[in-house]
């Protein structure tokens, strides 16, 4: 295994999160606030110890799969342990596995939170609170990606283990523009909706922090009951953004470059679209009668069910309040989740379209055993393995969703509680149903059922092998022996 | 920062790549995507297969697509519009030529295509005049004649040839005994020949560009540079014997056997050939009537020593097994001091090939990469001055590259001494109006030149490269 190629990455991602941390440490500067100092302080320590790590360079510059995944995984548990330390340090936030809670939960895009008073937070903490959302959204090594040049073709393997989705693909032959190409429409996305909701008036701290928000589809707020004090013009910008970044960025490659035909005829994001309008039709029939008028019930349905399809996490309403069906209804978008390719979380919409395709096969199959049927999706037949690979994708998520259930189930809430605990995070949502409500937070369970979700959070960003891949015996025996092997 | 051109995202002072297709990821295309991607140029490659694409995807940066790359909708997919070269190097003649004629009309685009079956040997200049391809490529036409090459001066380990075959680059070990040994290059040129120049020495698996105080050892692997006539009065000079052979076994009959063995036969060499397949047997007497063509196993050991391959004066094994190849060659030199030549396909083994002593070895794959990376560098190029040829040396850790200057620059009408040229660089040979210069200090570069450099750095593509 290339132990040194992977320490040289890591020394990256250390470098470019100390960078990152200071602009939180400007924004103190703004606000006078005295704890500041602390993320410059971070920033500079990170500084140091990233050009330590990358002193050397690589041996070997070239890196399989196995590299990759490892080196993936490594970089995030690394960035959460890094990104916490401001909040625990500041003493914002007292408990080390809370700050390491908020941070990971920032970094996956999660938006699940365990403080209780979230206005009481200093300036620089939201920021840096919101900021991790932007960074996790499209990912810290696809910017690693677009800014130094990695030599070596290998690095699609570090793109693979980050980026969303059953297959990656590039836009462009060449993998640095690629990510740059990524980088320049996320950001792109960002500085547009930052402008619309200063249109309507919002305030610019207010507005930089729920754009972060939206855009990572990671879901802190920064104010106690989410976003249901703006007005229904902010609401609306906020619920078109995020279906916008739920949508796999080829679109916008594609229509950034004319090609408006192959943009419109994707298959996942016409199936999203789809998705989105029966969740908000079925919903907006059930609240009606219980809300103020049509329009208020259309503006919360349709922003929830952006709110959740897009995993952001951000509410305008207490949905557990919500009937049954609804209830159900949001539960059922939290697994189905956003577009491959993507900022959004949960199973993905081609995963799940293919699914079911594949169930209609099967049940043709029972018709005529004779039959051949191929699966086409995105106007391509479908390979085999990749069939496979979702099959088994599926099978990997319920076998973690079921063992994190059963282990959060020990401390005693109840099982709603527990379940969609375990959805929320694992699909990088944030808030669940009953005590995980959209009014209430995280901070009921114990230490122990707050690692367990830590570890869903991550495990669900990922998509689950990169981060399992740290668990096999022979990763672990591999590195060891080298180790000794070198001294 | 950044810049949009033809889809591409550049920051500023980056050197712009070319955009280029390559259709079949076979041994040559594999080797493409290698050279080329080094060079900077954005790939996408297609191919039928998955496997393959998939493979080669993850081990290097590029973009693939899996199809029929002679298919309109697979070319768009590609981006053919925008494209600047496609290169077709699947296992069908017409595969490729339909291919690049589809991708002609859909695109602006230079076109190369790979055509090896005898059938259109002779026709490959009308082929790609009315096509209106760049380049038509046949590696075993190629190998062949690098084969023949080498059999016609055995004593050299390689032979290739520059400015229209005026100008020879030849590749010799010095034997133990050679006056050469322990002499120094200044000392060579002032007391046994003036028109001969050293160009790159191998010793020890380390590449050297030598100045006139290289003192040469035996052992050493030596490439020099000299006009036609003079080379083979250099060879004799320090002692070897410059007869090319008589007689030739080659084990195999496809299609570089024949293209090796029409050559061959023309300059009044006679050939043998064995081949395992009757059918294939019959049809290559039918070609090549002047050939002795035995139908049996050339693996086989008594069938060789039967053939006379103690007696025969050169053995080139052809299978399309390199293992057999490798194991024919070292099974020739051991019982006999024939000339072998071992061609290689696939393997890539270069440090055990290296070490296994085998004499002349020619890499098809090799040939075919370096007359498509002359054409995309000398694409690529300002305008004042052109490559004509590019050739790799030893493993790829030296290139030769041969310009033509076409009108006045910064490196013309100045005595070599005074221009500033970069290290580890050598300006071996000068061709004025098909006169060989060996240069000297004082000689310097004319506008109509085409001056022939040897260095260790790589990417060159203009004359102005050269200066630090």
């Amino acid at each position: 295994m290339n132990t040194s190629m992977i320490r040289y990455i890591l020394g990256y991602v250390l470098k470019i999160q100390s960078l990152l941390m200071i602009l939180p440490f400007l924004v103190s500067l703004i606000y006078r606030e005295p704890q500041g100092a602390c993320y410059l302080a971070v920033s500079l320590i990170g500084m140091l110890l990233g050009m330590l790590m990358t002193w050397r360079k690589a041996s070997d510059p070239v890196f399989y799969l196995k590299e990759g995944c490892i080196a993936t995984s490594l970089s995030w548990i690394l960035m959460s342990l890094y990104g916490c330390l401001p909040f625990w340090l500041t003493k914002e936030i007292p408990s080390f596995t809370d700050a390491l809670f908020e941070t990971i939960s920032g970094f996956t895009t999660t938006g699940a939170s365990i403080l209780n008073n979230v206005e009481g937070l200093s300036h620089c903490a939201l920021f840096w609170r919101s900021f991790t959302h932007w960074i996790g959204g499209m990912g810290v090594l696809v910017f690693l990606l677009a800014v130094i040049p990695l030599s070596g073709g290998s690095n699609i393997n570090l793109m693979r283990a980050e980026s969303p989705g059953p297959s990656v693909g590039k836009l462009v032959p060449k993998i640095r523009h690629t990510a740059r190409i990524l980088y320049m429409i996320y950001f792109g996305l960002t500085v547009l909706q930052l402008v619309l909701l200063l249109l309507g008036k919002m305030p610019l701290f207010d507005a930089i922090t729920t754009t972060f928000g939206t855009a990572g589809t990671g879901g802190f707020g920064i104010k106690n009951d989410s976003l249901m004090s703006y007005s229904p013009y902010i609401q609306w910008v906020v619920t078109i953004f995020m279906i916008l970044f739920g949508v796999n960025f080829n679109v916008y490659y594609l229509l950034l470059f004319k090609k408006f035909k192959n943009a419109f005829s994707m298959e996942e994001v016409r199936y999203y679209l789809l998705i989105i309008g029966a969740a908000i039709g079925i919903i907006f029939f059930n609240i009606l009668g219980t809300a103020a008028n049509a329009f208020d019930a259309l503006t919360h349905s349709s922003f929830q069910v952006a709110s959740i399809i897009t995993t952001t996490g951000f509410s305008t309403v207490d949905f557990n309040l919500w009937p049954e069906s609804c209830r159900f209804v949001l539960v059922l978008l939290m697994f189905i989740g956003a577009c491959a390719g993507s900022t959004g979380g949960g199973i993905k919409v081609s995963r799940i379209v293919i699914m079911i395709k594949n169930i209609g096969k099967e049940l043709n199959s029972y018709i005529h055993p004779k039959s051949v049927k191929t699966i086409n999706f995105e106007n391509k037949p479908l390979d085999s393995e990749i069939l496979n690979s979702i099959n088994i994708y599926f099978i990997t998520f319920t076998v973690v969703f079921t063992v994190s259930l059963f282990l959060l189930s020990i401390e005693g809430h109840d099982l709603i509680t527990n379940f969609t605990a375990v959805t929320a995070t694992i699909n990088n949502i944030g808030p669940g149903l009953e005590l995980v409500g959209p009014t209430c937070n995280f901070n009921g369970f114990s230490n122990f059922s707050k690692y367990i979700l830590m570890f869903d959070m991550l495990a669900g960003r990922l998509e689950m092998f990169p981060l399992l891949i740290l668990f096999h015996p022979s990763v672990w025996k591999d590195a060891l022996s080298q180790k000794f092997s070198r001294e | 920062m950044f810049q949009i051109k033809n889809g591409k995202y550049l920051r500023k002072g980056e050197r712009k790549g070319l955009k280029i297709i390559i259709v079949g990821c076979g041994k040559v295309g594999t080797t493409l995507v290698e050279q080329l991607r080094q060079e900077g140029h954005d790939i996408t490659i297609i191919d039928k297969s998955p496997e393959r694409i998939q493979a080669l995807t993850s081990l290097y940066d590029i973009m693939g697509i899996v199809g029929n790359g002679a298919s309109y909708s697979v070319q768009k997919e590609a981006g053919i519009e925008d494209t600047d070269l496609i290169i077709s190097v699947t296992d069908s003649d017409e595969l490729n030529l339909l291919c690049c004629t589809v991708a002609k009309r859909v695109g602006d685009c230079a076109a190369i295509a790979r055509v090896r079956t005898p059938d259109y040997s002779t026709e490959v200049g009308y082929l790609r005049d009315k096509l209106g391809l760049a380049m038509i490529i046949n590696p075993e036409l190629e190998a062949a004649n690098e084969v023949a090459r080498i059999l016609h001066l055995p004593t050299a380990l390689e032979v290739t040839r520059f400015a229209h075959g005026q100008a020879q680059m030849i590749k010799f070990k010095i034997p133990p005994d050679n006056i050469l040994d322990g002499m120094t290059i200044a000392h060579m040129g002032k007391n046994i020949v003036q028109n001969v120049l050293i160009c790159a020495v191998e010793r020890d698996g380390e590449v050297y560009i030598p100045s006139g105080d290289f003192q040469m050892q035996k052992g050493d692997v030596i490439s020099y540079v000299s006009s036609r006539q003079a080379s083979k009065l250099f060879l004799e000079t320090i002692g070897f014997k410059t007869n090319r052979v008589k007689n030739t076994m080659i084990i195999g009959g496809g299609k570089a056997a024949y293209y090796l063995a029409k050559q061959l036969l023309h300059m009044g060499i006679s050939v043998k050939i064995i081949e395992i397949n009757k059918k294939r047997c019959e049809e290559l007497s039918e070609l090549l009537p002047k050939a002795i063509i035995i139908n049996g196993d050339g693996t086989n050991e008594k069938l060789l020593k039967e053939e006379g391959i103690e007696y025969t004066e050169s053995f080139v094994p052809l299978t399309g097994i390199d293992e057999e190849n490798i194991l024919l060659t070292l099974h020739a030199r051991q019982i006999s001091k024939t000339k072998v030549v071992t061609k290689i396909n696939r393997i890539t083994f270069n440090e055990v090939i290296s070490s296994l002593d085998l004499g002349s070895v020619v890499y098809p794959r090799y040939i075919t990469s370096e007359s498509i990376l002359t054409y995309v560098r000398a694409k690529k190029n300002s305008m004042n001055s052109n490559i004509e040829t590019l050739y790799h040396m030893f493993d790829h850790r030296a290139e030769a590259i041969e310009f033509r200057v076409k009108e006045e620059s910064p490196v013309t009408n100045i005595p070599l001494m005074d221009l500033p040229l970069k290290r580890n660089l050598l300006l071996s040979c000068i061709n004025r109006n098909g006169r060989i210069i060996i240069p000297s200090g004082q000689d310097c570069i004319k506008p109509g030149d085409t001056v022939m450099i040897v260095t260790t750095h790589t990417g060159f593509h203009d004359i102005l490269d050269i200066l630090r």
